[in-house]
């Protein structure tokens, strides 16, 4: 079995108590308040100077990926959301990956191992204003890559979209 | 679809990665915005009561955590997808799933701390279900992640 962590060259970070407790605390909804974080720390029984500080430390040890708002994209305007799975060649998926990783309509590129009834390998998520645009962008990458070989997934119907709960138990 | 007015677009274009990590971040935000704080906070609540705005928080790695994440893809008939569905959507490591017109039509991101541990979810929702033909795709390698939309 292939060790993702591994494979994505992602090593596991040990993480304190205090950690956790943070982590579960900020996975949620900060609230929106003048001083959200003392709102946490009291929560945590600790200062909000530790709190500020802890938050930093994950970020800068890029265990936060990112921290800010995540907006629903349909509400603002990004009606269409595509997942295009490509063929791709394997001595020019790297090439590929990063021409299609540019565009600015793509919000996610990974490579995955192709499957037997499924011989993709390379996905890009692509968000646009209709399902004609998203075509058009997928020509557009086809263009710049040279892979013709590809499937357009519209999605028909949001079924579950939430955030990951780490450390619940931490809280 | 709800009108934002360009203050909206601004604040929201500012705070959807580097929210600021200080005592007063709304203060932080208004300052470099040119705007007042109040003002801020009150537009960020009604984005977030207009369902703009889903959540302002963390977003992490799961590797640096010890997780492994994976993308999988279920061929469901037509007239079990509810069912399919309903069973998927209660493990908590699963966050987004979609259906999609394709083949395989049921798309899902299932995180937990190990390999082994989603294999077995698998072959679980597999029995339950009677859906057998379920792909797991774990990325490989990661060309991009952006979750930042500019309005």
């Amino acid at each position: 079995m292939l060790d993702i962590a591994h494979a994505l060259r992602v090593e596991k970070t040990m993480l304190t108590d205090l950690q956790k407790k943070i982590i579960a605390a900020i996975q949620g909804d900060l609230p929106v308040t003048q001083r959200p974080y003392l709102e946490i720390a009291e929560k945590l029984g600790v200062d909000e100077e530790t709190v500020l500080a802890e938050l930093k430390t994950l970020c800068d040890q890029g265990i936060i990926r990112r921290f800010g708002a995540t907006l629903r994209h349909q509400k603002s305007g990004f009606t269409s959301n595509a997942m295009i799975a490509w063929r791709v060649d394997e001595a020019r998926i790297d090439a590929a990956g990063k021409e299609a990783a540019r565009f600015k309509q793509v919000s996610h590129c990974y490579r995955r191992n192709p499957a037997p009834d499924w011989p993709y390998n390379l996905y890009t998520m692509v968000h646009a204003g209709d399902e004609a645009a998203c075509r058009k962008i997928a020509e557009q990458i086809s263009k710049k890559t040279g892979v013709i070989d590809y499937a357009i997934l519209f999605s028909r119907k949001e079924l579950k979209k939430t955030s990951m709960r780490y450390f619940q138990d931490a809280d | 679809m709800t009108k934002l007015d360009r203050i909206d677009k601004t604040i929201l274009n500012r705070i959807q990665s580097n929210f600021p990590i200080s005592p007063r971040p709304y203060q932080d935000i208004a300052f470099e915005l040119h705007l007042d704080e109040d003002d801020v906070i009150e537009r960020v609540g009604r984005l977030k009561e207009n369902g703009i705005i889903r959540r302002i928080g963390g977003n992490f790695v799961p590797g640096k955590l010890g997780f492994v994440s994976t993308l999988c893809a279920g061929h469901v008939p037509e007239d079990i997808i509810d069912h399919f569905t309903s069973v998927v959507n209660t493990y908590p490591g699963v966050t987004h799933n979609y259906l999609r017109d394709n083949h395989y039509n049921i798309w899902f991101t299932f995180i937990a701390p190990s390999e082994e541990i989603i294999d077995h979810y698998l072959t679980e929702i597999s029995k339950k279900t009677g859906v057998t033909a379920i792909l797991n795709l774990p990325a490989t390698k990661v060309y991009k992640i952006r979750a930042h939309f500019d309005l």
